[in-house]
């Protein structure tokens, strides 16, 4: 199982290293082997050797650098995802396989892998704690969402919204599914505060069934969040 | 008329409100509905003191107001910490009289740093101190840039900016600006020539986006740096912190004034500083500084003493979502050799409403704890849990750790006869809730 943390320390805004903390020990603690690799934009990339690619949250400025990295792997990125390998990108992370980005900081195209847009708006920033649910998954997942875009043109999304804000203002669905690309903007440590939600990518991740008895703190703190959310 | 209308309406409201223990950023609210540019047409003094970034706001403008006082200025300033326009509106019209003049040598103001542009779009300071810029508040303020966007609108041509040099967003204020102030330590004992925290929000320059260079590193992103590419780099300091000694507990400004601390972070000195450098441009000398300085217990409660059966203990208020604030406190708390057992409790993020967001606990430098002078480790509140999954992903060992979602079984836990001094880190939100079970001191 080889890991890629992309962009480790420019897009990681908002605790998301966190996530590539959580995977490696639902791994670790179920005998799976796997190599992790942080790479950034100094680096060269080769992203067919990975079997899982995570990138995080960042300011609207870290996301156009990492944006022109990644512009040079567009096409290799694009067959990863056609294969059905695995790749989770939080926060506005996900917004720089659109078509375009129109910004307060300049209008700019994204690596157009999907058809989206997304419009950046100067000094209006919308947060949210965020209840979500996900199809094929019983108990619903936590959050909290921290952005100043709005999404147009995702059909196939991820999340349903219970609580909490979607792709575009007044739309109840969030991020974007497409064959084992999940794109969301919950940012931070989602795979921490849902334990149910790790051990569902990770076992689609490894094909096997997994245990997720060594995060006892995780599930409790999900659920009084949960609770308290849901009051 | 307008304007008299609102400054007595103001008063009236501040009175009231003083009776009924209500906040004070309403009566200014209503002055500002009734007259909306009423800050530009009172009659401000001479000389405004502004204070705003990330951390040490309120310490900073209340060690300005403490030193003027001392060395005979009549100071007016917002003690009672409102800080956007509405809290400033109310005190500045509590202290002008019915004609709009407002009384006093200096006009002291912290102000909130997302809502600075609107306070200073009537008037501009004669001195605009900024402290830093950290992540803070995330739920609120976004992030570092998209706050550093926010101050940018507030500041007019007609300031003289003070910034702190060894910040590199904050001295970014000051580029291409004639007239900047800078202040800044000098190479310390204390740094590192390694970044050490968990997250580094100025790899890049802010200026070109190339790799940062650092000369040496105070804390955090905090330090000496030089750009390669573009050439931007920390500027030379007017007024300087020249040695810091925290185990003896002093510092040494511009390699003359020895100034005694009662509390030992670096966090404070940078607080100093600043208060040191604003009160030197108004005209006060270092030596009237360092003596009314020397040894100042802040009033804010910031850090508070007290006793819990037998067991001594120290309060340090730090900020949630703020992790630079949390490391200063662990490394207090780490760092006493007498041994320590440190109680965290994280119970409301916000008072206003509950917040799912944990994303700041993974910004904390919790391995700051991991020394053999801390004995045992206590997580606490509604997000205990989370405290101890944070944990989880420390090398600190598990069994220093209890984890209690209740305060008060937290705070049993402690009352016994340990030898160790006990250290509590928590926010304003949650410290009444540990403090009204033990016997408060100072």
């Amino acid at each position: 199982m080889k890991i890629l943390h992309l962009y480790h320390v420019l897009m990681n805004l908002y605790g998301d290293y966190a996530n590539i903390s959580a995977l490696c020990r639902i791994l670790k603690t179920n005998g799976t082997e796997y190599s992790l690799d942080k790479k950034s934009i100094t680096d060269e990339l080769s992203l067919l050797d990975y079997d899982f690619i995570f990138v995080g949250s960042g300011t609207e400025q870290n996301q156009r650098l990492a944006m022109h990295h990644l512009k040079a792997y567009k096409e290799d990125l694009k067959e990863y995802i056609q294969r059905g390998k695995f790749a989770l990108f939080t926060g506005n992370s996900f917004e720089m396989l659109g078509s375009k980005i129109q910004s307060f900081l300049g209008d700019i195209e994204g690596l157009q892998l999907f058809d989206f847009t997304v419009t950046e708006k100067a000094g209006i920033r919308k947060t949210s704690d965020a209840i979500f649910t996900l199809e094929g998954l019983d108990t619903p997942l936590v959050g909290f969402i921290n952005k100043c875009s709005e999404i147009e043109g995702i059909a196939n999304f991820l999340f349903t919204v219970q609580r909490g804000l979607g792709n575009s203002k007044g739309e109840n669905t969030e991020g974007i599914l497409y064959n084992n690309f999940f794109g969301t903007h919950l940012t931070g440590p989602i795979l921490v505060k849902n334990p149910h939600f790790l051990k569902y990518i990770a076992e689609k991740l490894t094909g096997k069934e997994l245990s997720i008895e060594a995060f006892a703190y995780e599930q409790k703190g999900f659920e009084i969040t949960l609770k308290n959310l849901k009051q | 008329m307008r304007k008299t209308l609102a400054i007595i309406l103001c008063k009236a409201l501040r009175i009231i409100g003083k009776m009924v223990g209500k906040g004070s950023s309403l009566p200014g609210k209503y002055a500002l509905k009734l007259c909306p540019d009423i800050l530009a047409r009172v009659q401000l003094p001479k000389d405004i003191v502004a204070v705003t970034g990330s951390n040490g706001k309120t310490s900073t403008t209340e060690m300005i107001a403490h030193i003027l006082r001392e060395n005979g200025k009549n100071v007016i300033y917002n003690a009672e910490g409102s800080n956007q326009i509405e809290g400033v509106t109310t005190f500045i019209l509590a202290n002008a009289n019915i004609f709009g003049k407002v009384k006093g040598d200096v006009l002291l103001i912290e102000s909130d740093e997302r809502y600075a542009k609107y306070t200073f779009k009537y008037f501009a300071p004669t001195y605009y101190v900024i402290t830093n810029l950290y992540r803070d508040q995330l739920t609120r303020n976004g992030h570092p840039m998209w706050v550093y966007s926010a101050i940018k609108e507030s500041i007019s041509d007609k300031s003289t900016l003070v910034l702190n040099a060894d910040d590199p967003l904050v001295s970014l204020f000051g580029k291409d600006r004639e007239g900047t102030v800078y202040f800044g330590a000098d190479k310390l004992s204390s740094d590192s020539d390694t970044f050490t925290s968990v997250y580094n929000d100025m790899v890049y320059c802010p200026v070109c986006s190339a790799k940062m260079d650092y000369q040496t590193y105070h804390y955090n992103h905090i330090g000496h740096y030089s750009c390669g590419m573009c050439g931007y780099k920390r500027q030379n300091t007017a007024y300087s912190v020249t040695k810091a000694d925290l185990e003896q507990g002093y510092i040494e400004i511009d390699g003359k004034l020895r100034i005694d601390l009662t509390l030992k972070s670096l966090y404070n000195i940078y607080n100093i500083l600043a208060a040191y450098t604003a009160c030197s441009l108004l005209g006060i000398s270092g030596e009237g500084i360092a003596a009314s300085i020397n040894n100042y217990v802040l009033k804010n409660g910031r850090v508070i003493t007290f006793k819990l059966g037998s067991r001594r203990g120290t309060l340090l208020t730090s900020k949630h979502e703020n992790s630079i604030s949390y490391d200063m406190s662990l490394k207090l708390a780490a760092e006493d050799t007498e041994g320590s057992d440190v109680l965290i409790i994280v119970d409301s993020i916000s008072r206003k409403y509950f917040t799912s967001d944990v994303s700041w606990l993974y910004d904390i430098d919790f391995h700051l704890l991991e020394s053999c002078n801390v004995k045992r480790i206590i997580l606490a509140g509604a997000y205990a849990n989370d405290l101890a999954a944070r944990f989880s992903y420390t090398h600190i060992s598990s069994d220093k750790i209890t984890v209690f979602e209740s305060i008060e079984a937290a705070a049993n836990q402690l009352n016994n006869n340990n030898p160790e001094k006990i250290y509590v880190i928590t926010c304003f939100s949650d410290k009444g809730k540990f403090l009204e079970r033990v016997e408060v001191e100072a």
